[in-house]
């Protein structure tokens, strides 16, 4: 029964496939047209359906208005009946313009001027319910021709999942003529789960072992209920097949998950490496960690915030109880989505201002003294993370994505946002800069010098407070690089600072003093163990607690990648 | 001025100052004289006293600057406020035997590590048992290691985020962010009773006065001598024979209960124990008041926890928006040019005044014919 | 290669041992034997490796490769520095390192030999055994009158005797002593040298030093050992090390224009 409704279906959809190839020259337009004068009805059910399978733009606003009556005919003065449409703002008489449905052109009047219809004087294009069914398939299948490669794919998954007997024959003619691999696969996988309701146990069959060569994700749940099926039916051979199917598609979901979340940790290891970058640089130089650290992060990405705010309309802000308005240059389009280009530098170079700021007044004074600078730091950081919150407010800001940062790639299901691969890039040169700075240049020269013996570089004439000063501010300034990124990421608060600063201190002392390769290694260590954690456990707090057990334990296994030992002096 | 002069100067005070606050500051109260609100503040400060004094026998006794005894106040805290939610009895908002936080979590009955809290004495022993614990475990690990120096304060500082996260968490079945709250009864007594205010107040002068003087015996006996010395130049130390490692543990064993001992304190006068308590921030707070007070003395700490609070209850009615800056500003201001804190002002002072009178004395005596 | 009665009165034993420093061979296959009793002088120019030597020993450093013995059968690569002290090394570091913010007097008390544990010293009480034995070495480091002064304050000479001091308050069986002439008078040095004569035999002493004056002085008749590019160069009485061709060219050639 089923079997034989199948046939004939295909059949008549050869047919209809046949029609339409006959009609390929008239445009969608003109058969909507040509529908909209068919006599007697009946007839523009026929027509309308040869429309099926079509991927015509003009299709979905035309049929639209049919249904909404706003598809007239109108009976021109030589008595020839032209379908319209109405556009435009109505004038003091109720009229507008009038549209040519089989041309989409305004109709010119013999005086060339284009002619202006009123609605309430037209007969609109009646529809019964038959024909908007009809309307419906066709505007079902629309998408599955409709040339953007995205929302075709999605309009045939959509079709797969709902496992819909009745569409199958669309999407099998439109296999017949699909070029694009991926919309073919997608193809497959929707053939193959339309099958798999299908009755006779060879079609189940063929489809399961179909969508185990596919092991698409989607296909898990249909998959499920189909083995639910089986089992139910006591079909013990398509219960076999719907189980190797899942597995199949288990197995993929672990690789899919395995490198989703090996690319996550990449990414929170690129974040993690420039800011720890900065950190190990002051650390080692002045052998302090800075608590306000993490508050440049804040100061690069609120930088990002201002910056983006300029290219758009301005920004009011009101600290303290004054207000002032800082103008926009009100640019649209790819010039204001280039803001990011603009607030990459400006991060950097306001991070680092703040810390030659916070340097010269604060942490000059400490060098000798460790942990009193580590709280000196820490009170610096209060102070910032107050200014932010009088400044910016207390909730989060929001910076926008440009468009080229916002979009993804997904390769075998793996979906890789561009922000975040552009991080793994941008760090990548991060680092390569920093090592060419430190070994290339004669500021990291000094940098070297007086990291390894103060005391010495500055007996050999090295103006080590100038050292100090630029070294903090390149060390500052990264984080704030970073800040930018994470602008593009998560989001921008006050508080900011304070969610990385925990880790990219881990990533310090796990990587070792002033060890720049050590800090590399680290920070993608952390970073990786960090989302693998998080995946495992399914609970992003449980896993940044078996991280820091874990680093604890680390450092028991290895303290000495921490210490540097200096022989003579007993204290080093 | 001798060593027995000074000793015998600052028993006199000890013993005026415990006076005041175990007798005369709760009778002025129960004739009227001191206000409620004024006790319960007090009663608050002294419980940061003696967090801070634990913060300063790690930092400014062994050199240990240890961001992790917000975390045991705060054990300590939990640890008494399990039992004073059990004392709730059907009391709560829902009327069920349980507390309330847990039917909201869809529990009917009470998590099997809850029901032993019902009893006071194992509330109690669990405030020295579980902070003492995590404090052994993770003082092993790190001093075995040898993490030292500002490696220290960063892992204690992560020990303390990780705690924080944990109870922040609903699923750890201790109140998640809301904490534990609404309290009815202690021992009997209703918590928010005058009286039972009152007992509490005593109870904690009691508690500060002890630990008080069993921190300074602890300063005059040779493992006082040692944790100096492991201060200033641990590995001579090491080579002087002392495992240095286990003195340490030693003593952030110690500092761990008697923070959990003031956060138990802490939380019945309170009112209220949640995991905002319990962050690095708050840590780093109390070492704000032992810097100002003035590290490695014992009055040190309790002077800067009463100041810097007293300071506190005043700027953030006064001025809510500039407290942090204020706080922060304070700190680094106290770092650079007061490293030795308010009790050090009288010391610079008499300095001072010794030096210009030599620069008067030097200055005046090539005029003079 | 020692017979029993040589092993019984070994009591360090050295052999084999190697150690680098980022590819910086510091100690090369060293060999090292010191007999109770024995007041062995070790010379060699700066950076030949003395001090590691010693930070082999004492657990400040572990070896690459080689064995160091205590006695002939205590395994001292496998303890660590307090272990390695509670046998009874002791050792006088190059740069003095005295406890700077305590008294002279509490500094001898920490050193003074006795139970070492968390316990014993937190109900520790000094006797007055103790007490006579801290006036004692006062006495005879001459800083009997700086007592309750704070370490710190001292001159560099002065810490250098305290750290004696302290080095004598242990009462260890092998005193291992880095330059301790280093900032002293003429007079202090040759007090330093009857002191160091006075103790040999009760105690096993390695002394480190630059000064000849004073490597004569207590060498005597012992045995010199010269370290060079962290090796044993040579070994022998003063007079033949001096006369040593090898032993010119390295370090005498040179120590003459550097040293006294
Ligand atoms: N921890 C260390 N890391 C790297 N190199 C070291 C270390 N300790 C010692 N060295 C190197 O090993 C070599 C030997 O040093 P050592 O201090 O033992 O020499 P020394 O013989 O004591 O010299 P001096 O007479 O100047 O005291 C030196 O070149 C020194 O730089
Ligand atoms: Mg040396």
């Amino acid at each position: 029964m089923n079997f034989f409704n199948r046939t004939v279906r295909l059949l008549a959809f050869a047919a209809l496939t046949l029609g339409f190839v006959a009609h390929a020259a008239d445009s969608a337009r003109a058969i909507i047209a040509k529908a909209a004068l068919a006599e007697p009805p009946a007839q523009r059910i026929e027509t309308i359906t040869s429309l099926l399978g079509s991927g015509d733009e003009s299709i979905a606003g035309l049929l639209a208005a049919w249904k909404e009556d706003a598809l007239f005919v109108y009976t021109a003065p030589d008595g020839s009946k032209i379908p319209v449409q109405l556009f435009g703002d109505k004038d003091d008489q109720d009229s507008q313009t009038a549209t040519r449905v089989d041309s989409g052109k305004p109709i010119l009047s013999s005086a060339g001027k284009s002619l202006r219809l009123v609605a309430s004087e037209l007969t609109a294009v009646e529809h019964t319910s038959a024909l908007r069914r009809a309307m419906k398939a066709v505007l079902d299948l629309l998408d599955l021709s409709t040339p953007d490669l995205k929302k075709r794919i999605s309009a045939i998954q959509t079709l797969g999942f709902a496992q819909d007997a009745e569409k199958l024959a669309a999407l099998q003619a439109r296999q017949k003529i699909e070029s694009v691999p991926s919309a073919q696969l997608a193809l497959r996988e929707a053939i193959a789960l339309i099958e798999l309701k299908d009755a006779s146990p060879e079609v189940k069959l063929a489809s399961l072992k179909e969508l185990a060569a596919l092991h698409t994700i989607g296909s898990a749940d249909a998959l499920k209920a189909a083995l639910a099926d089986a089992e139910a039916a006591n079909h013990p051979s398509l219960a076999a097949a719907a189980r190797l199917a899942l597995n199949a598609v288990d197995s993929h979901l672990t690789t899919v998950n395995f490198f989703g979340t090996l690319f996550r940790g990449l990414s929170l290891g690129s974040i993690l490496l420039v800011v720890a970058l900065g950190l190990a640089i002051t650390f080692g130089l002045m052998g302090v960690i800075n608590m306000a650290h993490g508050e440049m992060i804040a100061v690069g990405a609120y930088t990002t915030y201002v910056v983006q705010n300029i290219f758009g309309t301005g920004l009011a802000l009101s600290p303290f109880g004054f207000s002032f308005h800082i103008p926009g240059m009100n640019t649209g389009g790819w010039l204001y989505e280039s803001y990011f280009i603009f607030a990459l530098p400006l991060s950097f170079l306001s991070a680092a201002l703040v810390g030659i700021a916070m340097e010269r007044t604060v942490i000059q004074w400490l060098y000798r003294r460790p942990l009193e600078s580590l709280l000196a730091t820490w009170g610096v950081s209060l102070f910032l993370q107050q200014f932010f919150r009088r400044v910016f407010g207390s909730n989060n800001v929001q910076v926008s994505s440009p468009s080229y940062l916002s979009d993804n790639w997904t390769f075998h299901d793996i979906i890789f946002g561009w922000n975040r691969v552009f991080v793994i890039g941008f760090a990548g040169l991060i680092v390569l800069g920093v090592w060419l700075v430190l070994t290339r240049t004669s500021l990291g020269l000094l940098i070297r010098a007086v990291m390894q013996n103060r005391n010495m570089a500055a007996c050999m004439g090295v103006r080590t407070e100038r050292v100090n000063m630029l070294t903090f501010g390149l060390g500052s300034g990264l984080a704030g690089l970073a800040g930018a990124f994470l602008s593009q990421i998560g989001n921008v608060g006050p508080s900011l600072g304070q969610s990385y600063i925990v880790d990219c201190f881990m990533t310090v002392v796990v990587g070792g003093v002033g060890n720049l390769p050590g800090t590399v290694v680290s920070a993608f260590g952390i970073g990786l163990a960090d989302q693998s954690l998080q995946q495992i456990l399914l609970n992003p707090v449980l896993g940044k607690i078996t991280v820091l057990v874990a680093i604890i334990l680390f450092l028991q296994w290895r303290p000495a990648g921490i210490f540097v030992t200096k022989s003579r002096s007993l204290e080093g | 001025m001798s060593a027995p002069t000074t000793r015998r100067i600052e028993f006199i005070a000890v013993a005026v100052i415990a006076t005041l606050l175990i007798v005369v500051f709760p009778l002025l109260n129960s004739a009227g004289v001191i206000s409620n609100f004024t006790l319960n503040l007090w009663g608050k400060y002294l419980c940061y006293a003696l967090l801070a004094i634990s913060v300063d026998l790690l930092w400014g006794y062994t050199g240990l600057l240890s961001l992790g005894q917000a975390l045991f106040f705060s054990l300590g805290g939990y640890m008494l406020g399990m039992h004073l939610m059990r004392m709730i009895g059907d009391l709560g908002q829902y009327h069920k035997p349980i507390p309330d936080f847990l039917i909201f979590l869809g529990w009917t009955e009470l998590p099997t590590f809850w029901k032993p809290f019902s009893s006071f004495p194992f509330a109690a022993a669990m405030v020295i048992l579980l902070p003492g614990l995590v404090a052994l475990v993770f003082g092993f690990l790190a001093f075995r290691s040898r993490i030292k120096g500002v490696y220290f304060s960063i892992l204690t500082q992560a020990l303390t985020y990780g705690g924080s996260l944990m109870f922040f968490r609903n699923d750890m079945l201790m109140g998640g962010n809301n904490g534990f709250t609404d309290y009815k009864f202690l021992l009997g007594a209703d918590v928010r009773d005058a009286s039972t205010q009152r007992a509490l107040f005593i109870a904690t002068a009691v508690t500060l006065v002890l630990v008080y003087l069993g921190c300074s015996w602890l300063s005059r006996t040779k493992l006082g001598l040692i944790q100096r010395a492991i201060r200033d130049g641990e590995n001579r130390v090491l080579f002087s024979g002392y495992a240095a490692a286990g003195f340490k543990l030693f003593i952030f064993v110690l500092a761990a209960l008697i923070a959990s001992v003031g956060g138990a304190l802490y939380v019945p006068q309170v009112g209220i124990i949640n995991p905002s308590e319990m962050t690095p921030d708050k840590s780093l707070e109390a070492v704000v008041w032992v810097a100002v007070g003035g590290r490695g003395t014992l009055v040190g700490p309790v002077v800067g926890a009463i100041v810097v609070n007293a300071l506190k209850s005043w700027a953030t009615r006064a001025y809510p928006d500039l407290w942090l800056f204020f706080l922060g500003g304070m700190f680094v201001i106290v770092v650079l040019f007061l490293p030795g804190g308010i009790v050090s002002i009288p010391d610079r002072i008499k300095m001072w005044w010794a030096r210009r009178a030599d620069a008067n004395a030097a200055t005046s005596a090539p005029v003079a014919p | 290669m020692t017979t029993d009665q040589e092993k019984t009165n070994l009591i360090l034993t050295v052999e084999g041992v190697t150690k680098t420093f980022d590819g910086f061979k510091a100690i090369t296959n060293l060999n090292f034997y010191l007999d109770r009793g024995e007041l062995r002088t070790v010379i060699g120019p700066n950076g030949a490796g003395k001090s590691t030597f010693f930070d082999l020993i004492t657990g400040r450093t572990k070896p690459d490769t080689g064995k160091i013995e205590f006695g002939w059968d205590t395994d001292l690569t496998a303890l660590n520095e307090y272990e390695i002290n509670r046998l009874g090394i002791g050792r006088k570091f190059q740069t003095p390192s005295v406890y700077s913010e305590h008294s002279v007097w509490e500094n001898l008390l920490l050193s003074l030999k006795g139970p070492r544990g968390v316990f014993s010293t937190l109900f520790h009480r000094t006797s007055t055994e103790q007490c006579d034995r801290i006036d004692e070495l006062l006495t005879l480091i001459r800083l009997d009158a700086k007592r309750d002064w704070l370490a710190g304050q001292l001159a560099h000479g002065e810490k250098q005797w305290l750290e004696i001091g302290m080095l004598l308050a242990q009462d260890p069986q092998v005193l291992l002593v880095d330059e301790p002439a280093a900032g002293m008078t003429d007079d202090e040095t040759h007090r330093t040298g009857e002191l160091l004569l006075s103790l040999a035999g009760k105690h096993s002493i390695v002394v480190v030093e630059h000064d000849m004056a004073f490597v004569k002085q207590i060498a005597r008749d012992g045995k010199v050992t010269v370290l060079h590019q962290g090796t044993v160069l040579c070994e022998g009485k003063f007079d033949d090390v001096q006369a040593d061709t090898r032993v010119r060219e390295v370090y005498l050639g040179r120590g003459q224009h550097g040293t006294r």
